[in-house]
């Protein structure tokens, strides 16, 4: 039983990473009808971006957990945020914007191509930051003292800090999402725009701007799951966004695309049955080499018995 | 032409200057062909050794025919200037406008690339500079020419004997181009004549030359195709048993073949496959289990062609376990679920080692040794000699794939023109409106998914041969996007555009070693400018072409014009009855 607890814990702090990413996914196609496929790559650059940041700060070593937790990790925190920000800004403004009225092939290839543009442009040229150490192979992430390696022991469950970081991090964005999307006029829009594009526009809201806030918003969180990313695995590379993108936008089709919730929820279910994946099914296919499989294995069943998800695709009105 | 408008001087200003513009570009053409007398380099290393005065190397004589084509397309309008048959044939001032920026920029890559090769531009000689400035000089004199009226060449009436020759002469000069491109070794020389490739191509295209031959060739669609395949089966004698450049041009049909396959799915029927690598590494596994190979997991190693069937349909079984959930619900989701189905079988494959899973694939070590072809007795492996000139191991797997690569062409185009191709098309352009007319669009959408899955399981089959080993990191989620690249880059939808597009990505990166580091940024930054400045690709369909420019009225009316004739053409019923009124 012990087992189970441990891979529960295991799951709920991987599934929560997931669901931070998977977010975004789900704000921006509850907008734009848009699989923004770049958007692990934005996860990648908000990691990369948090790294810069500890960079600009001197590299400090051995602080005390006091200045570790409330100093060096929020300025990490939002020096991820305003890079995921920039480029998803970016992306949005020079790629897809001019392709909102073409055929949906068209923003779906560009997505693609901005995915592998933005993995080889952070692999050549960020080693050529001054400062910044070559990326062409993983960077080892700084530990933040009172965080990393540190652990709650349970009975014979062990809890790592990291772990709770990262359930912490998802629980106090959903209650901002939350607040967010419900009680500002930027989130009301989003709704309105969600539900209907043209007649929102008649009301007076600015659409264009309405698109780059769930860019915004989807880019910011990606940051978050970015520095508990590295917190988590110890280490950061060019290619983390492709395999955590991939599983997020499993996350938010399990959930229902296009619902602040279902992100959230199917974030945890798809990280819980990953890890019990790989405990409970018996013989050969149990072994870790397998929970990738699993995991789509999973998506590919939820579109033939429950394509809307599991709490429904409404877009972001059900937030 | 909009944007040489905008940037330079209005129309009017510019008449009193159209003489001195067509004396003056003839006078830069002149100043090209004359620097051949001189050296371009000091020295020997730059392009193809272009250190030598008065003996032109052999790309300097591709220049010198580019210079004398110019020099004729500025001249002639200062010789015959009445309108007239030959004045209107030909639009000699658009001709000489591109051939002047043609001129120019095939003289700047001259330039750098002899000094880039060289390590300063300290190395260019006389030659070099003169070439430059011959290009600058027609460049301006092109610019300030007034573009002519459209050139009447397309609707000469000519007999046929000669459309065939003319045929066979454009597509032997293919053919020399090609050979030629593969021999030299320089990427200075291969940068050089691409650029000098292309410029001479939209000079032709821009002088009208290209709507008399496309005339040919809309004329004898037979004669050109069976030319083509022609050409394509003479290419290995041209390499004189060079095998590198063999099995380039293998791996070329390898991937056009693959890549026509995606056409399908993506083209004709507008279903985005991320995965679809996936499918040509399923016909690989399966060809080299069967091979007979020492690690293969089982013993059986039946004929070739029963090997190259059951490729296919296990790749096609694939298509259809991953297709029936995905295909039901919004296309958005297919991509992704394509991408997913990409990871599983890579991963899959990985873990078929004997440790986490049953041994069928050695996992990350792949199946090695997969012997060669053999077949009617007819050893893939061992070169002989054919016609005097040695014919070696990629040449033979090069006919094969030439073979292959043929049925799916005519596979592609017959499904293209038949009831299926048109209700995939319907579903692409709108798959609401096709279902109303009574289209079985979850059928047909099934049908391309499983259809391009076996296609792809064919090119597998050769490709376990070809390569000798087949591991799982042949088959990551890059070499998808890679041929996805290859479709949108040449023209989705269309046969030649994907050859096109295939046969650059695939050949570029060959002879350009020092990109290669920058190979797959360059390849993402091309997929977003392609979407955004040419979704249709670079051989567009017409019919897809609209619907990425839904507001172009001319190409509208086109479309529809070219739709009637079709019909009237396989509707004879139409044209009596149209003769009856």
């Amino acid at each position: 039983m012990d087992l189970f607890w441990q891979q529960l814990i295991n799951g709920l702090s991987l599934g929560a990473l997931y669901a931070l990413i998977a977010v975004g996914y789900t704000v921006v196609y509850g907008i734009v009808q848009l699989i923004n496929f770049a958007h692990g790559e934005i996860f990648m650059v908000g990691a990369f971006g948090a790294f810069a940041t500890w960079v600009v700060l001197g590299s400090p070593k051995q602080l005390s957990w006091q200045a570790a937790i409330f100093g060096v990790l929020p300025a990490m925190i939002l020096g991820g945020m305003i890079a995921s920000v920039a480029v998803a800004l970016l992306t949005e403004r020079l790629a897809y914007r001019p392709l909102r009225d073409a055929p949906r092939l068209a923003p779906l290839i560009t997505a693609i191509g901005i995915s592998v543009f933005l993995q080889e442009f952070v692999r050549l040229f960020f080693g050529d930051i001054p400062g910044m150490p070559d990326s062409k192979r993983a960077i080892p992430f700084p530990t933040i003292t009172g965080i990393s390696g540190e652990a709650w022991h349970l009975g014979n469950v062990t809890i790592q800090l990291s772990s709770v970081f990262t359930i912490g991090a998802l629980a106090i964005c959903t209650v901002f999402l939350w607040f967010y999307v419900n009680r500002t006029k930027t989130g009301r829009a989003m709704i309105a725009t969600s539900q209907d594009p043209s007649t929102a526009r008649l009301m007076g809201i600015n659409v264009d701007r309405v698109i780059m806030s769930a860019f915004a918003v989807g880019a910011a969180l990606a940051a978050v799951a970015g520095v508990a990313h590295g917190l988590r695995y110890g280490n950061i590379d060019f290619r983390m966004g492709f395999l955590a993108g991939l599983k997020a936008f499993t996350a938010a089709v399990l959930g229902g695309i296009g619902n602040i919730n279902g992100a959230v929820v199917g974030g945890l279910v798809l990280g819980v049955v990953e890890s019990m994946a790989t405990t409970f099914i018996p013989g050969q296919f149990g072994s870790p080499a397998w929970k990738d499989v699993w995991a789509f294995v999973l998506l590919i069943l939820v579109l033939v018995f429950r394509p809307q998800g599991l709490l429904g695709s409404k877009g972001v009105d059900r937030a | 032409m909009k944007f040489l408008d905008s940037l330079s001087i209005p129309r009017e200003k510019l008449a009193a200057f159209q003489l001195p513009a067509h004396i003056a570009g003839t006078v830069a053409a002149l100043l090209g062909i004359a620097s051949l007398v001189f050296p371009w380099s000091y020295s020997h290393v730059a392009l193809d050794d272009v250190a030598y005065a008065g003996a032109p190397s052999a790309l300097q004589f591709n220049y010198l025919g580019l210079a004398i084509f110019v020099a004729v397309l500025f001249a002639v309008p200062l010789v015959v200037r009445k309108p007239g048959k030959l004045r209107d044939a030909v639009a000699w001032n658009t001709g000489a406008k591109f051939g002047g920026i043609g001129l120019f920029v095939v003289g700047l890559v001259a330039v750098l690339a002899i000094g880039l090769e060289t390590g300063g531009l300290v190395n260019v000689d006389p030659g070099g500079w003169i070439v430059l400035v011959a290009g600058i000089l027609a460049l301006v004199a092109g610019l300030v020419l007034d573009p002519s009226p459209a050139p009447s060449m397309g609707k000469f009436k000519t007999p046929r004997v000669v459309q065939i020759l003319a045929i066979a002469l454009g597509l032997g000069a293919v053919l020399m181009a090609a050979a030629f491109a593969l021999s030299l070794d320089g990427a200075g020389a291969f940068l050089f004549y691409l650029v000098f490739a292309g410029v001479l191509a939209l000079t032709l295209v821009r002088t009208g030359v290209f709507g008399w031959l496309a005339q040919c060739a809309a004329d004898n669609k037979q004669v050109l195709v069976l030319a083509a395949f022609v050409a394509a089966f003479v290419f290995p004698f041209t390499q004189n048993g060079s095998e590198a450049n063999m099995s380039i041009a293998t791996q070329v049909l390898i991937f056009s073949a693959t890549a026509l396959g995606l056409n399908i799915v993506v083209g004709l029927v507008g279903l985005l496959d991320l995965g679809y690598i996936a499918f040509l590494g399923a016909g690989a596994f399966t060809a080299a289990t069967l091979s007979g190979s020492v690690y293969a997991a089982t013993n059986w190693h039946p004929p070739f062609i029963v090997t190259v069937l059951i490729s296919g349909t296990v790749a096609s079984i694939l298509g259809l376990i991953i297709g029936t959930p995905t295909l039901r619900v919004s296309g958005d989701y297919l991509a992704i679920v394509t991408l997913a189905f990409g990871e599983i079988f890579r991963i899959t494959m990985n873990n078929l080692d004997g440790t986490d899973g049953p041994r069928i694939t050695n996992g990350s070590n792949g199946i090695n040794n997969v012997p060669e072809l053999s077949l009617l007795g007819f050893n893939f492996g061992a070169p002989h000699t054919l016609l005097g000139v040695e014919i070696g191991r990629f040449a033979n797997y090069f006919w094969l794939m030439l073979v292959v690569l043929a049925v799916i062409m005519v596979v592609f185009v017959n499904l293209n023109r038949s009831r299926i191709g048109r209700g995939w098309v319907a579903i692409r352009e709108d798959e609401l409106a096709a279902e109303a007319m009574g289209v079985n669009t979850f059928g047909l959408k099934i049908l391309a998914f499983a259809g391009g899955a076996f296609l792809a399981g064919l090119a597998g089959a050769v490709k376990a041969h070809h390569d000798v080993s087949v591991t799982p990191d042949q088959y990551v989620f890059l070499e998808s996007a890679f041929l996805l690249a290859a479709v949108v880059l040449g023209g989705m939808g269309t046969v030649l555009g994907v050859l096109v597009g295939a046969t650059i990505l695939k050949l570029l990166p060959e002879k350009l070693r020092f990109f290669s580091d920058y190979r797959l940024l360059l390849f993402g930054l091309l997929l977003v400018f392609m979407m955004r400045f040419r979704p249709e690709g670079l051989i567009a369909d017409e019919r897809r072409q609209l619907e990425f420019h839904a507001e172009d009225e001319e190409l509208a009316e086109e479309v529809e014009e070219d739709l009637i004739n079709y019909h009237d053409h396989y509707n004879p019923d139409a044209l009596v009855k149209e003769e009856l009124k």
